[in-house]
């Protein structure tokens, strides 16, 4: 195979990759800390994109309740972002209190919990819609002045990669960083990991598990708008149903690199990409079947997923 | 009288439909396997009346006979049992959360086969399906007594020797495969009759809604089922099938009270469009405060009992 | 003259009275050593004790036999059948019923719908049958319902079959586990720590029942037992577990006098 375009593919893979990969960085915390699959990650990760597209006082569309309306201001795209990411954080911990938060005092099953998630998720996109149409929007695009693309390779034989990938590819890895150095080096991080052992032993030991279960919310939230509102900028807003079939593709990708694994998030996240790559021309179409039948597949084999760890049944 | 049958004809065959759709959900979980597999059965079963219909059989002009639509939906009963079967003798060695995600994603798999096959029509689908009735009212002839047939079947079997053993192995699958039940056995019995029962009612569905693309038979029908069991009664067979026929029922009744009059805009644009606002949240609430649905076991008995203490 | 050498202790019999025989059976989980090459064995009609402090393997070893865990070496042996690593319902299709440390009944379920579960291998009605209705199986799902309420009657319970199992008191819970796993018509039956949480008076009752049961229904019984003058009471022979080891086999007697026994878990508690 051309080694050109061998590396293009592989690029392309880890661009497509590391969006998936930050998605399920926010999914898998909070598997690793309280052992539930939050399916509203999804939702979360679009009310941030829609949260930043309004902070840069964008206009909605014509569908939706409200039809026309924009904020009457007006912010950089950075600034967009981090607003739209807070406010999701928000969005994620006020889910947290109303949804989650009964099940856990009433030691519900974790199969219950996802099939809440599931179901607050699918109302939370459709209020979405409700209010703001499924018109595709895009970001004013702040990155403009840059080169649209960045040459990997040579003149003669260009491996071009969209600046906004490098950039999400960046995000992806200094989340990663940051998210790896505050669960393993930080008293915050040992708390959470002993919030994740044993919440009753946890509290008992004088940690406030209730304010680190909150905080690996926000910081879960935080992520998913941060993705939303990139994948927005990459590839346009395509409708608040994007958000499901992220949700969906994300289950995917947080079993294959292990569920609560967090360099597992993006391990899977980048294999998934590749994947989804290297998928032959003719075969094209079913590229969507790839990361689900990726995750059927591990179910079977080996459901610890890549980075986890077996786990034995106590009889 | 008749005029109400007109405009509610199709709403009527729908909401039977979607109960007999709620007790294959029913189904794995009367053994604690939570499976969302079945809108994957229905949309093949659908399929299949669908290429049989517009392209093997080749009836004369005029209504389709009833007895190639029962046929079809035998071959849709079939072969969705032998996949159910292939398909749950690997994937019921899951448990909980793992099988609900497997079942997640064999569903989204063949959505996407679905969308890409020439045979399915692609994107578009197949439409134009041949009609056995001239009134969509009159598909109640083959949808009531599959409801049923079904009701019949699943109510039995909660009184019968593999029924109780599905029950065990709900209760307490480590116990019950020590008093003897094959654990593996039932959960792939209760998967493929799940199968078989969706497989049916998509076959049939095709007829009726006349056309038939990968938008039947989605996550969202995942959703949506979710709700009628859980809401409805997640362990008696009433519970699913009360919820499928209210809950089909309800935007409808949203529908008309927002017609009235008098509302605010978004009050009324929300009924009309709410449904699946409104389905998810009542399955979050559901979790929380009736997690095993409004009809159950318990309640059952309390009415059967007020029942009959009055006729004393 | 020289003398006759004594049995091995801890000797591999194979003849016709021996019912269960343990071999060499090893098992360990996560670098803990739950069994260590156990062997003894169980004979036709004995009432069988194991003994040992918490954690010596005993449930361990239970777990093995019903085939709920698989051993890492050794085998296991029923009525001259290999039985090593089969599932659990196969084991119990072949007689061996037990019941549970952590009672493990079905909760939701009524009393008598416990133990007629118990019939499922004893009793042939597939779901078509069974849901037609047809003569023979209706047949059967009557003499499954006599059948369950006769163990319930076996057993004290005969008045609260229709209450559910989670409903009851514990002592109760633990009686309404053994009508349940006599349905399975064994032949040998495994007890976990029958008589645990309950008083003096219950645990003579329970002690009478064991008895009873036993010898109406010609049951070979393997008990796990913390109580020790119950086990030395009811049972022909005991083993002694400590740290997954067997550390003595014999009758009471024997067992009780055992330098290394008293040293490792008798102590005062006789």
């Amino acid at each position: 195979m051309n080694g050109t375009l061998l590396l293009q593919q592989v690029l392309n893979g880890l661009a497509i990759g590391s969006v998936y990969g930050i998605f399920a960085l926010g999914y898998t915390l909070i598997f690793s800390v309280l052992r539930i699959i939050n399916f509203t990650h999804g939702a979360i990760f679009t009310l941030g994109a829609y949260a930043a597209y309004a902070l840069t006082g964008s206009q909605f569309g014509i569908n939706g309740l409200l039809a026309g309306a924009a904020l009457p201001l007006r912010l950089p795209f950075v600034l967009a972002l981090l607003g739209g990411s807070l406010i999701a954080a928000v969005c994620g911990v006020i889910v947290e209190r109303l949804a989650f938060r009964p099940l856990r005092l009433l030691g519900a099953d974790p199969l219950l919990t996802l099939v809440s998630s599931l179901g607050v998720a699918v109302a939370l996109v459709n209020i979405t819609q409700y209010l703001f149409g499924a018109e595709p929007y895009s970001y004013p695009d702040p990155l403009d002045r840059l080169p649209s693309a960045v040459n990997f390779g040579t003149a003669a034989n260009p491996i071009l990669v969209r600046t906004v990938q490098v950039v999400i590819f960046c995000v992806s890895m200094v989340m990663l960083a940051l998210l790896t150095y505050l669960m393993n080096a930080t008293r915050t991080g040992k708390a959470l990991r002993a919030v994740a052992e044993d919440t009753t032993t946890s509290s008992l030991l004088g940690i406030d598990t209730d304010r680190l279960i909150l905080l690996t919310f926000v910081i879960s939230g935080f992520l998913g708008g941060v993705t939303g509102t990139l994948i927005g900028l990459s590839v346009g807003v395509a409708g608040p149903y994007f958000g499901i079939a992220f949700g969906l593709k994300g289950l995917a990708v947080i079993v294959l690199g292990g569920l609560g694994d967090i360099p597992g998030a993006v391990v899977g996240g980048l294999i998934i990409g590749l994947a989804e790559a290297f998928v032959p021309a003719q075969y094209i179409a079913y590229r969507e079947a790839v990361p689900f039948a990726l995750l059927f597949i591990v179910l079977l084999v080996r459901p610890q997923g890549l980075l986890g760890r077996a786990q034995a049944q106590k009889v | 009288m008749a005029t109400f049958f007109d405009t509610y004809g199709f709403l009527l065959v729908s909401m039977v439909l979607a109960a007999v759709l709620a007790l294959t959900l029913y189904l794995p979980l009367m053994a604690g396997q939570l499976s969302v597999a079945s809108p994957a059965f229905y949309a093949l079963g659908g399929y299949i009346a669908a290429i049989l219909s517009t392209k093997v059989f080749h009836p004369a002009p005029g209504l389709y006979p009833v007895s190639l639509v029962l046929l079809e939906m035998a071959v849709a009963a079939v072969v969705s049992g032998v996949l159910g079967v292939a398909v749950g003798l690997p994937a019921l060695r899951l448990r909980g959360i793992f099988l609900a995600l497997a079942t997640i994603a064999f569903v989204q798999i063949l959505g996407v086969v679905a969308l890409n096959l020439d045979v399915t029509g692609g994107a578009i689908g197949i439409f134009g399906i041949p009609q056995p009735f001239s009134d969509q009212l009159h598909y109640m002839w083959l949808a009531g007594p599959l409801l049923l047939l079904s009701m019949l079947f699943v109510g039995r079997l909660e009184r019968t020797r593999t029924g109780r053993a599905l029950v065990a192995l709900r209760e307490d699958e480590l116990a019950a495969a020590a008093m003897g039940v094959n654990p593996t056995y039932h959960k792939v019995l209760a998967f493929t009759a799940s199968a078989v029962l969706a497989g049916a009612v998509g076959a049939l569905s095709a007829h009726f809604i006349n056309t038939w693309n990968s938008r039947q038979g989605t996550f969202d029908t995942s959703v949506n089922l979710m709700a009628f069991v859980l809401i409805g009664g997640s362990r008696t067979f009433v519970g699913p099938v009360l919820g499928g026929l209210v809950l089909t029922a309800l935007p409808e009744a949203l529908r008309g009270i927002a017609d009235i009059g008098g509302m605010p805009v978004w009050l009324a644009g929300f009924l009309r469009e709410g449904r699946l606002i409104i389905f998810g949240l009542l399955i979050a609430i559901g979790t929380v405060f009736f997690p095993h649905g409004l009809i159950t076991p318990a309640l059952l008995r309390r009415l059967g009992r007020r029942g009959r203490t009055s006729l004393r | 003259m020289s003398p006759a050498a004594a049995p091995p202790r801890d000797s591999v019999d194979r003849s016709a009275a021996a019912l269960l025989v343990v071999e060499q059976i090893k098992r360990s989980f996560g670098g803990v050593t739950a069994v260590n090459r156990v062997s003894f064995t169980v004979n036709r009609g004995e009432m069988f004790g194991l003994i040992g402090p918490n954690g010596a393997g005993k449930t361990t070893l239970f777990n093995i036999v019903t085939g709920l865990t698989a051993p890492e070496a050794g085998r296991l042996h029923y009525r001259g059948e290999d039985i090593t690593g089969l599932s659990p319902h196969r084991v119990a299709e072949r007689g061996i019923a037990r019941t549970f440390q952590n009672v493990r009944l079905f909760g939701e379920l009524t009393a008598l719908d416990n133990v007629m579960i118990a019939r499922h291998v004893r009793t042939r009605s597939g779901l078509f049958a069974g849901v037609l209705g047809l003569g023979p199986a209706r047949r059967e799902e009557r003499a499954t319902r006599e059948h369950a309420a006769a163990l319930l009657a076996l057993v004290g319970l005969a008045d609260r079959s229709d209450e559910r199992a989670r409903n009851f008191a514990y002592g109760d819970q633990r009686r309404l586990e053994i009508a349940r796993a006599l349905a399975l018509e064994p032949d040998l039956l495994l007890l976990d720590e029958p008589a645990a949480g309950m008083n003096t008076g219950e645990k003579r009752a329970l002690s009478e029942l064991i008895r009873s049961v036993r010898a109406r229904l010609h049951l070979t019984i393997l008990l796990i037992e913390h109580h020790v003058p119950l086990v030395m009471d009811l049972c022909d022979r005991i083993a002694v577990l400590n740290f997954g080891e067997l550390i003595a086999l014999g009758v009471p007697a024997q067992v009780q006098a055992h330098p290394a026994v008293v040293e490792a878990y008798l102590g005062d508690s006789v």
